[in-house]
């Protein structure tokens, strides 16, 4: 057994567990033996005498001492002047032996000469006219722009020279898996392009033979291995290494591997991208034996050491235009928010380009004012924003294996094994999010006389192509292609530019509507002879506008409409509400039917004008001079009465909040004011606190309010007393008679 | 508390699992799962309010919006609001929501539900 470097395998049960395991453990520098389309003779030197020979007997027609047995005078002398300087320059060596040409070519290893001879008789040739094509060729090379445009030319003139009936390049990725990400075929073969395998396919010792040893063939994969005699190397005393012999005979498993492909010739030319073995160019035969000329071997692998060459120089050439169309999509996004800065959603949704193509997924999702917009392929709406939360709460923007980080996101790793995701805003949840789904593709592998569903046989499990992408799956289920660093960058940038124009826009908006809600309170209460007035009106800290209104109007009857409002949510939106409400109340108050039918009024300007919002109001109508109060409620925190006996909350005269039904007959309900008796009006942000139960607040409102005092100091003390948490506003509206 | 809504099953049928605290800043969330919900058509969607700590009034005016829409879509609708949990109880009786909301304290079984 060879020591070699671990190598990783895919853990899959039953899956070509001890097909792996005896690769891994081939020896395969040193098999003992080589293929019988050659000879070798291994020579000591100068004197050329045979120390160790291979299929000399049926190649050669003999079974020589020393070369000078086998070789011409002339070819003698030739091989003799070849040795003095250096080998490379004498391959191949055209010699003739018994009548037949053959290519000699030779290396040195183990102290010894090592030649190997390949009758020209049975080679492809691929003739002159390919050759003298070979300018185009390189220029054709030389002149691919990407990664994808370089390989696929190589796959078709490598397919051109060696008349391979499949020519694939595959290209290993950093954990050794490999994918094919070229290739060129006979029309009637299955394409491959895209399958996967696993790096155990591969073992370490194979990729550092062929880090080194740019091209293997195997001519004909069901050959029987011509034994090396003797098995030792008498000059080490171990067998000889055959690393940099072309006849070198492969693995077994390998040929199995191979044979269950039903590949019958076989070649593979290494592509090495400064030093690391990046690739292979693999060619298959399926029609029976193929053995390409040294010549067009030679050239095949001036191919691939040219296309080694430029794979760094292409990669970053294409690396280069993909960040650049990432920057350019991200500046034509800015430019459609920079049109439209009202409506950012619409703008990264709704035009060309969408926030989807600022960078290659297959899913985005945009929530910005809390409202979530998705494109293209994600998880369900209601997954998106927790995923999104999780990921940012680890301090991560970007995944390759969201299930792996959140073993709760599993489920969706069909949509979202990659998310990227950036915050906007910083407050209210609003982000950006890219999805990529998990790396599987699906391939088809029906109809595909070469690949048996499994391959058993009584020395175990084989390996298979489709073995192997099953395997392969395995060890990358869950992942999705890697973001790249400009991809998250881009996206960054785009978030911040969103969080910028986002802060500029609240301010404007806080403006706008501070401004509003000023004309909403009253400059001054009005003089209503007889009664006593107070208000107050305490803004949120947060700085942000509530819905909250309150309203004094003197009617027409000499009656006063006394009214406390409040829509839900916050901000211009809520305050642009507000203002309708009070003035379509203030009108429908002036016709003077009594609280009820204003609110009914209400009811009905909402359903027709402002359909999914949601308000209350209460409304007191006071005749000031017989103390004659009608209250309607609709949905608000009950009226309180303070009396001298006492203290209650107004529990009749309810109807539903506004906005609930598109007609309501409220109720209404009476009561005197007697002359200490005080009314109070308020906004939930006065008693509703999230840690206290609200029962207990309106038991210390009614405490607080029980003391009595002028309308003014009633207030102070109520706001006093129950001191409401700044998170809301807060409205009270307090009245007594004078009289 | 954290906010939270939940995809379940209730007597076989689609459900939202609302727990924390519902308000301005969270109904959008519960705005998004029921769109994923009825995007799906069902006949019947229940929203399950009894591990609701906290409701405002954006959250009542967002169940408001909910059941316009089941109503709109032909979903038949149940909202889960059990006496015992008195805070989010208070606010539904308070704005008297069961005037548009189908406010009930258990999810009931239909007549298709009911088993041999």
């Amino acid at each position: 057994m060879t020591p070699t470097a671990t190598t990783p395998r895919p853990d899959v049960p039953g899956v070509g567990d001890d097909a792996l395991q005896r690769c891994a453990d081939e020896p395969i520098a040193v098999p003992g033996a080589i293929q019988p389309h050659g000879a070798l003779l291994a020579v000591t030197e100068p004197d050329l005498a045979v120390v160790v020979s291979a299929g000399a007997a049926d190649v050669l027609g003999t079974q020589p001492a020393s070369l000078a047995d086998v070789l011409a005078p002339a070819d003698l002398d030739r091989l003799r002047a070849g040795l003095a300087g250096d080998l490379a320059e004498l391959d191949p060596l055209r010699v003739t032996v018994a009548g037949a040409e053959l290519d000699l070519v030779v290396h040195r290893a183990d102290g010894l000469l090592v030649t190997e001879w390949e009758p020209l008789a049975g080679a492809e040739q691929a003739g002159a006219s390919w050759h003298r094509r070979l300018p185009r060729v390189l220029q054709r090379l030389s002149a691919a722009g990407t990664l994808e445009e370089l390989t696929a030319a190589l796959a078709r003139d490598v397919r051109a020279l060696t008349g391979f009936d499949r020519v694939m390049v595959y290209r290993f990725d950093p954990e050794w898996n490999g994918e094919v990400v070229a290739e060129d075929r006979r029309a009637d073969l299955e394409p491959f392009l895209g399958l996967r395998y696993p790096a155990g396919d591969i073992p370490a010792q194979a990729r550092a033979l062929y880090a080194t040893n740019w091209l293997r063939l195997i001519p004909d994969a069901t050959y029987r291995p011509v034994p090396l005699e003797p098995a030792a190397n008498p000059v080490t005393g171990r067998p000889l290494d055959l690393s940099a012999a072309v006849l070198r005979s492969v693995s077994p498993v390998h040929l199995e591997y191979l044979a269950n492909m039903g590949v019958v010739a076989s070649m593979s030319v290494s592509l090495v991208d400064r030093g690391r073995l990046w690739g292979l160019i693999a060619c298959h035969s399926y029609s029976g034996p193929h053995r390409p000329s040294y010549a067009d071997r030679v050239a095949a692998e001036f191919l691939g050491r040219t296309a080694s060459l430029l794979l760094h120089t292409t990669v970053e050439a294409g690396d280069q235009g993909r960040v650049v169309a990432v920057a350019q999509r991200q500046a034509e996004l800015v430019a459609a928010l920079g049109r439209t800065p009202r409506a950012p959603a619409q703008a990264l949704t709704g035009g060309t380009p969408t926030v989807l193509d600022l960078l290659p997924a297959a899913g985005a999702a945009v929530r910005l004012d809390g409202r979530l917009h998705l494109l293209g392929s994600t998880p369900p709406a209601d997954r998106v924003p927790g995923l999104v939360a999780a990921l940012l709460t680890q301090g991560r923007s970007a995944t390759d294996a969201l299930g792996t980080l959140l073993p709760a996101a599993a489920d969706v790793a069909d949509t979202a094994s990659g998310l990227l995701a950036v915050e906007v805003g910083g407050q209210r949840g609003d982000f950006l999010a890219w999805f990529r789904p998990e790396t599987p593709r699906e391939v088809t592998w029906g109809g595909n006389p070469h690949t048996p569903k499994t391959v058993e046989t009584e020395a175990g499990p084989r390996l298979s192509p489709r073995r192997s992408f099953t395997a392969w799956r395995e060890t990358v289920r869950g992942t999705a292609t890697p973001w790249r660093e400009h991809e998250v960058a881009a996206a960054q940038a785009l978030a911040a530019h969103l969080t910028e124009s986002a802060l500029q826009r609240a301010t404007e908006d806080d403006r706008l509507a501070a401004a509003l809600q000023r004309t909403l309170l009253l400059e001054a209460l009005p003089e209503v002879p007889g009664v006593a007035l107070a208000a107050r009106y305490r803004p949120s800290a947060a700085d942000v506008v509530g819905g909250d209104w309150y309203d004094l109007v003197p009617l027409p009857s000499g009656r006063l409409a006394i009214v406390l409002g409040d829509v839900a949510g916050h901000g211009l939106a809520a305050a642009s509400v507000t203002a309708q409400l009070r003035h379509a109340l203030r009108a429908h108050l002036l016709r003077d039917r009594g609280p009820a039918a204003a609110l009914q009024g209400l009811g009905e300007v909402i359903a027709a004008l402002l359909p999914g919002e949601l308000a209350t109001a209460v409304v007191a109508e006071l005749d000031p001079g017989t103390g004659d109060v009608a209250v309607a409620n609709a949905g608000h925190l009950p009226v309180l009465h303070a009396t001298v006996d006492g203290v209650r909350l107004l529990g009749e005269g309810r109807g539903p909040a506004l906005g609930l039904l598109d007609e309501v007959d409220y109720a209404e309900t009476r009561l005197r004011l007697a002359g200490p008796d005080r009314l109070l009006l308020y906004s939930d942000g006065l008693v509703e606190r999230r840690d206290v139960p609200l029962p207990d607040r309106l038991d210390a409102l009614c405490a607080a309010a029980a003391a009595g005092g002028e309308p003014d100091a009633l207030l102070d003390d109520v706001l006093a007393a129950l001191d409401p948490p700044d998170t809301d506003d807060v409205t009270l509206v307090g009245l007594g008679r004078t009289w | 508390m954290q906010f939270d809504v939940e995809r379940a099953t209730v007597l076989g049928r689609p459900a939202l699992t609302v727990r924390g605290e519902l308000d301005i800043a969270t109904a959008p969330r519960l705005a998004d799962a029921v769109e994923s919900q009825l995007s799906q058509q069902p006949q019947s969607l229940v929203v399950d309010l009894t591990g609701t700590t906290f409701m405002d009034s954006s959250g009542a005016r967002q169940l408001a919006r909910i059941a316009r829409r089941a109503a709109a879509d032909g979903v038949s609708l149940e909202v889960v609001c059990p006496r015992a949990n008195r805070p989010v109880r208070l606010v539904v009786d308070l704005l008297d929501l069961r005037a548009l909301v189908p406010i009930v304290e258990s999810p009931s079984l239909t007549d298709d539900e009911v088993g041999p």
